[in-house]
């Protein structure tokens, strides 16, 4: 198997092609900066770094934007949490498998880490077990999280139940960290928002959505063949055609609304900052968009 | 009710387990076409989705049922139901002999006696009818038969003869031999030995019983000629054998109290046999001579058991074409 860390570098590298270079590491950097007092050097500013760290001395003397390094004193913890039960096996709405789409978040979050100096961990499962890599830093590491997840994630294993994972987070997990979550469109129920509100208190949590398949399209797909589903919870058979009367369509699309908004005001409520991606397209813009709301709420 | 081919009702039950089988195999092959979806409850728990869903399994199970009705109804078409019925055809043991008088004296009746002749046909039912006609010779124009529509085209025939049609100008052949004409006594001895002879009665088969015997003579009893027998001779024979006389005359004139006269003759005649003299244009004559005849039956004659085998396939078939368009409705339906 190609090594998953070197697709995520390459997505990566195309993204940062297209907008800047180190674009990300500023966006992270200005995110979870574990910064001292103790000056090491000046780098040049690359775009989403933080204003107030700009040397303005320096920079009028070099005639480009200088910024001010500071020797890290604390090395951050990433951890990285998802789901690998059997909801990852099933598509997303862009019809690329969700693990796929995970792996690649998962990674560019921990490569970003990596970059910067921090460490990576991870806690993933299903409703049966729940793994916990503690976290180590360099590549290979890296690269060995995003093969647990890649290989744990399939349609073979036990359903999903992202509540242990957070659990098993907040049980066992010391210290304050940082908390990248990626999951899919779960329900808001009231004992996940009492997880969540106990694990804000603790740690710095960013969330990824990634969208579910769209079980009712208003309209049909590419080539007018609309696709049938089935369950993986329960193998249960899902007719496109019957999902395809207005009536169905209309009652889906509302129960979806009210769903999402539900998702959002609970994750809003618990100091979440929520991002969503569709594909694994999307995965950098997201991941972006992401911290950059977070660094604006934060 | 039976089956003829009952054998396919297996080989059907078999074949269509095959198919279920092979069908069932592409079914789980098929989902590999089905793509997972996760948190499929957004959907199923939809009540709208649920009526949807309802819906579908309500004509799914209309479109399975129709399809095994349409299955063992075509199954069971395909066998052929027979009814077998073991009928024994009934045969009336009477003999009719129909004797015209086709001299010139009677052609301006002739066509008239043959209507009757066909009406007298046609009520009778089982017996035997035969015609021959005469004038100083006589010939047998068919002889006894139960074919009736052979009897009915015969009668045509020589309707057309007597009416003068073209073309049918050789019916009367042969009667004519120039000894004299309407030689009545000759006539209806000949038509006497049109009956088979006692000891060789139905093609000789010794235990068949005795059929009644009846002739309908159509006479005027005009006689021109020396016949060989008179007609109280021919009437002595026709007692003789147990043939009864019925006398039908076109000419009922009154020639007086006489007993020469032609149709006293006639009616002697006939009554020595103990059978019944008419007037052509007397309206109980038709009805008089059938009710006679039937009276005349001995016995019934029981015909040899036959096995009727007959196909009955409009049930299944019924049934097999309101399942087709049953199974029609539930495919549209079900947009398959």
């Amino acid at each position: 198997m190609a090594s998953l860390l070197l697709r995520v570098k390459s997505k990566m590298a195309i993204f940062a092609h297209r907008k800047a270079r180190g674009l990300l590491d500023g966006e992270y950097g200005s995110v979870f900066r574990g910064r001292s007092l103790d000056f090491d050097d000046l780098r040049a500013y690359v775009p989403g770094d933080e204003v107030r760290d700009i040397d303005w001395k320096a920079s009028a003397r070099h005639g480009s934007p200088l910024i001010k390094r500071y020797v890290a004193v604390r090395r951050q913890t990433l951890l990285l949490l998802t789901d690998t039960g059997r909801n990852m096996a099933a598509i997303s709405r862009t019809g690329e498998p969700k693990k796929d789409i995970a792996v690649m978040a998962l990674g560019v979050m921990g490569y970003l880490a990596h970059r910067h100096g921090d460490v990576v961990g991870l806690v993933s499962g299903d409703s049966v077990r729940t793994r916990f890599i503690p976290a180590k830093g360099g590549e290979a590491h890296l690269e060995r999280l995003l093969r647990q997840v890649h290989g744990d994630a399939g349609a073979g294993v036990a359903p999903s139940r992202l509540e242990d994972q957070l659990d098993h987070v907040a049980r066992t997990v010391k210290g304050r960290n940082l908390l990248f979550v990626v999951a899919d469109e779960i329900a808001a129920t009231p004992a996940m928002a009492g997880l969540l509100r106990r694990l804000r208190a603790q740690h710095e949590i960013l969330w990824l959505t990634v969208r579910d398949a769209d079980l009712a399209p208003s309209q049909p797909g590419p080539g007018g063949a609309v696709a049938d589903f089935y369950s993986v919870a329960d193998y249960v058979f899902l007719p496109a055609h019957l999902a395809q009367s207005d009536t169905v369509v209309a009652a889906y699309t509302k129960g979806i609304a009210e769903r999402d908004a539900a998702r959002k005001a609970m994750l809003r409520q618990a100091g979440i900052t929520e991002g969503d991606v569709a594909g694994s397209q999307g995965v950098v813009t997201a991941l972006f968009a992401l911290l950059e709301r977070h660094r604006r709420a934060g | 009710m039976g089956l003829m081919f009952w054998w396919l009702l297996p080989l059907a039950v078999v074949a269509a387990a095959a198919v279920g089988v092979a069908a069932f195999r592409a079914g789980t092959r098929g989902s590999a076409r089905r793509r997972p979806a996760a948190h499929a409850d957004r959907l199923t728990l939809l009540p709208e989705y649920q009526a949807a869903v309802r819906r579908y399994r309500r004509w799914l199970a209309i479109a399975g049922l129709a399809c095994a009705s349409l299955l063992v109804s075509s199954a069971v078409a395909a066998a052929r139901p027979v009814d077998v019925t073991t009928i024994r055809p009934e045969q009336h043991n009477r003999d009719i002999m129909l004797c015209l008088d086709a001299s010139g004296s009677m052609s301006s009746a002739d066509a008239a006696v043959v209507e009757a002749y066909a009406e007298l046909a046609r009520k009778f039912d089982g017996e035997r009818i035969g015609l021959a006609i005469f004038d100083s010779t006589a010939i047998q124009v068919f002889p006894l038969t139960d074919d009736y529509d052979y009897v009915q085209e015969q009668l045509q025939q020589a309707r057309d003869a007597f009416d003068g049609k073209p073309g049918s100008s050789g019916f009367l052949d042969g009667t004519w031999s120039g000894r004299g004409s309407s030689l009545i006594g000759d006539g209806l001895a000949s038509c006497l030995n049109s009956f088979p002879s006692p000891d060789t009665a139905d093609g000789g088969a010794p235990s068949a019983p005795q059929r009644s015997r009846s002739v309908v003579l159509a006479t005027d009893n005009l006689l021109s000629g020396e016949p060989i027998m008179t007609l109280a001779e021919a009437a002595q024979l026709a007692a003789g054998r147990s043939v009864r006389v019925y006398a039908l005359n076109p000419a009922d004139l009154d020639y007086g109290a006489g007993a020469g006269q032609p149709g006293a003759q006639l009616r002697s005649a006939a009554e020595s046999t103990s059978g019944a003299y008419y007037a052509l244009d007397n309206p109980d004559a038709i009805a008089g001579i059938v009710s006679a005849v039937e009276e005349t039956e001995t016995a019934a004659i029981k015909g040899a058991p036959r096995a009727v085998v007959s196909d009955e396939p409009a049930v299944p078939l019924a049934a097999a074409l309101v399942s087709g368009l049953v199974l029609c409705t539930a495919l549209w339906r079900l947009r398959i």
